[in-house]
């Protein structure tokens, strides 16, 4: 078995004062694709806003170990440039910032050197292609006026751009129609490979038809409550969230 | 010196001497002290001079001219059309008589405190002309400077576009951190003819020490484009004043503004338009940043006087706080005297959004690049007025400096 990329331990976690994680245990090998799924509230996004060093989420107790160093001893800048990265379900629009230059500062820095502007050019055209971005897109500003579907392509080009050792994708299937749900699956299924782990979170296991996940994890109430292989994915898919206490459904709503 | 120069000189002088004192209490005057910019003339003892100051570059420009705390001197001239005239302005009094007269004084009266003390007491400055038609395609740029070697300073600058011209003026106020105040008094008078195009720069980019007043008046005529953008960065006190006159009908006027202020920098900008004529159009944007322990003043007004109908002016200003501490006001104000206008006016005070700041980062950008991303993406929808485009480098450059943390002596 590969070394761990990412190792959690005991990992808490509070927003305004509410402990939200209260000690989770996650291990994922290098090259892994996990899914991470559960009910609303059971704390899936908190583990990735906390991961990704967000200043709101307070981390109480518990370490994290990533590719052998202390991840919550960085900024989260130093995160990204340490090969973390996270997909944001909620992407914001910044105004004034072209995407182009911004895609060029984040690979500068992540990269440590000045990429040229003909490489740079050239990758963002492959992976544009890939993930059938609308290349129309680069003089607008970051995610200004894209769709939903739109600004999740854009979070998954980023990452093939920045190329991370690890990558968590909050709930990039939420909002999407199944055409681009095939589309930002084709994307990450591209990147997979034995320098990326990957912690696909969501609530539905539609994805997971299109992303096979190697390890399916149930959260609930803030503690990892169940680990399986992907049948877990396929028993959630029949009986919802109902033996954890909540009665959701896990298969999405007209799919 | 011919003697409506003197006999205006005197006349200044006279008024400045018989103008109640400005107090501070005044309406217009309740945010800037008066005498922080040494509104009643007295005499200022000089800090010492303190090096050279950076005064650019004069690389692609037409015409150059650089005025060492005000004193004349001559214009490099490195390539102008036929009929162009750039000239130091004391010298153009004689030099070229007519057109100056006709002109000087004509945008700023002698009758208010700065345009007195202006009238009264400049040696150098700016003289551009542009015939009929004539275009000059690159820059035309003067520099004043302060070198700490006199107390108080004047910089004066005239341009005349006639009918059809097209030209870009570049008015830069530049100095080294001084050890002491020096009071800085400039008046640019911009007079834009029928079909005429100007865009006029003024780059305040002063050190510490500097203390400005600064008063900039265009009339725009039939059909013109005018452009006045301000980019306040430097200096202790500034107190920016453009006015533009919008007097002939089909005119597009704007005033543009762009400032970062930080440490205890004090700026404020008073911002007009007046419709003398019909069928124009205006437009105020002013667009900022602050730090530290900084404060700015945005006063916007919008005059339609009667017989102004089918007017469309618009005022915005948009402030962007990066820290507690720092404080900005905005007062956009119309005045509105005709019917079947089309108006609006809009002043805001915002923080930088810790969310873009996250993903910024979350992307491997050090907190004070991402910064400056979002300063200069808050200011990028007034560069897109600008055809200038070296400001945009030139303000990527001055923000980086103010967000980088200074290094303690040791």
């Amino acid at each position: 078995m590969a070394d761990p990329i990412l190792d959690i331990a005991g990992l808490k976690v509070a927003v305004d004062g509410k402990e939200i994680l209260k000690g989770v245990d996650l291990r994922i090998p290098q090259g892994e694709v996990h899914a991470l799924m559960g009910p609303n509230g059971s704390g899936k996004s908190t583990l990735a806003y906390a991961l990704a060093g967000h200043p709101r989420y307070d981390v109480t107790g518990g370490t994290v170990t990533f590719n052998g160093e202390d991840l919550l001893d960085m900024d989260p800048d130093e995160r990204a440039r340490a090969g973390f990265f996270l997909a944001m379900q909620y992407p914001v629009e910044v105004p004034g910032v072209s995407v182009l230059n911004f895609l060029r500062t984040s690979m500068n820095a992540t990269r440590g050197e000045e990429i040229s502007p003909r490489d740079f050019m050239k990758a963002f055209k492959e992976n544009s292609a890939l993930l059938e971005f609308d290349s129309s897109f680069t003089d607008r500003y970051l995610n200004e006026g894209f769709s939903g579907g739109e600004k999740k392509r854009h979070e998954i080009l980023q990452m093939a751009m920045l190329r991370p050792k690890f990558a968590v994708l909050d709930e990039t299937d939420s909002g999407l129609d199944v055409d681009a749900l095939k589309v930002v699956s084709k994307g990450v299924n591209a990147l997979r490979g034995p320098d990326l782990g990957c912690l696909l979170i969501t609530h539905y296991t539609r994805i997971l038809r299109y992303i096979a996940p190697d390890v399916v994890h149930v959260m609930f109430e803030g503690r990892i409550a169940r680990t399986g292989g992907p049948e877990l994915a396929d028993h959630l898919e029949e009986n919802g969230y109902v033996e954890f206490g909540a009665s959701e459904m896990a298969s999405a709503p007209g799919a | 010196m011919a003697s409506w120069v003197a006999e205006t000189r005197d006349e200044a002088e006279r008024n400045l001497a018989s103008l109640p004192a400005l107090t501070g209490q005044e309406e217009d005057w309740r945010f800037t002290k008066p005498a922080s910019l040494g509104m009643d003339g007295a005499p200022l003892d000089a800090p010492g001079p303190s090096g050279s100051p950076r005064v650019g570059d004069e690389a692609g420009r037409a015409a150059w001219l650089v005025l060492d705390d005000g004193r004349p001197a001559a214009p490099n001239v490195v390539d102008l059309p036929d009929g162009v005239i750039v000239a130091e302005l004391s010298d153009a009094l004689t030099a070229h008589e007519d057109l100056v007269r006709a002109h000087l004084n004509s945008l700023v009266g002698i009758d208010s405190h700065a345009g007195a003390l202006n009238a009264a007491r400049w040696d150098g400055g700016l003289f551009v002309y542009v015939p009929r038609g004539v275009h000059v395609e690159r820059p035309i740029e003067a520099v004043l400077t302060a070198t700490g070697a006199e107390g108080r300073i004047y910089g004066r600058t005239l341009v005349v576009l006639e009918e059809g011209a097209k030209a870009t003026v570049i008015d830069r106020y530049v100095s080294p951190d001084l050890g002491g105040t020096v009071q800085a008094s400039t008046v640019a008078e911009l007079v834009v003819a029928q079909g005429a195009e100007l865009e006029h720069m003024t780059s305040v980019s002063w050190g510490s020490g500097v203390h400005h007043h600064a008063t900039i008046a265009a009339a725009a005529g039939r059909d013109s484009k005018v452009r006045s953008v301000v980019v306040t960065l430097g200096g202790d006190v500034v107190r920016v004043e453009p006015t533009l006159r919008v007097v002939g009908p089909g005119a597009d006027a704007r005033a543009l503004g762009l400032f970062f202020a930080s440490d205890d920098q004090h700026f404020e900008h008073r911002v007009v338009s007046v419709h003398e004529a019909p069928d124009s159009y205006s437009n105020l944007l002013y667009k900022g940043a602050l730090k530290d322990t900084s404060r700015t003043v945005f006063y916007g007004n919008l005059i339609v006087p009667p017989g102004a109908p089918h007017t469309d002016a618009y005022q915005t200003n948009r402030n962007l706080i990066l820290n507690d501490g720092a404080s900005a006001e905005t007062i956009p104000f119309l005045e509105i005297e005709t019917a079947e206008v089309k108006c609006s006016h809009a002043g805001a005070v915002g923080r930088v959004d810790d969310e873009h700041l996250f993903y910024l980062r979350s992307r491997g950008v050090p907190e004070v690049e991402a910064k400056q991303l979002i300063v200069l993406g808050f200011l990028q929808e007034v560069l897109e007025m600008v055809a200038l485009e070296e400001l945009r480098e030139e303000l990527h450059e001055a923000i980086a400096a103010k967000l980088t943390p200074k290094v303690a002596a040791s």
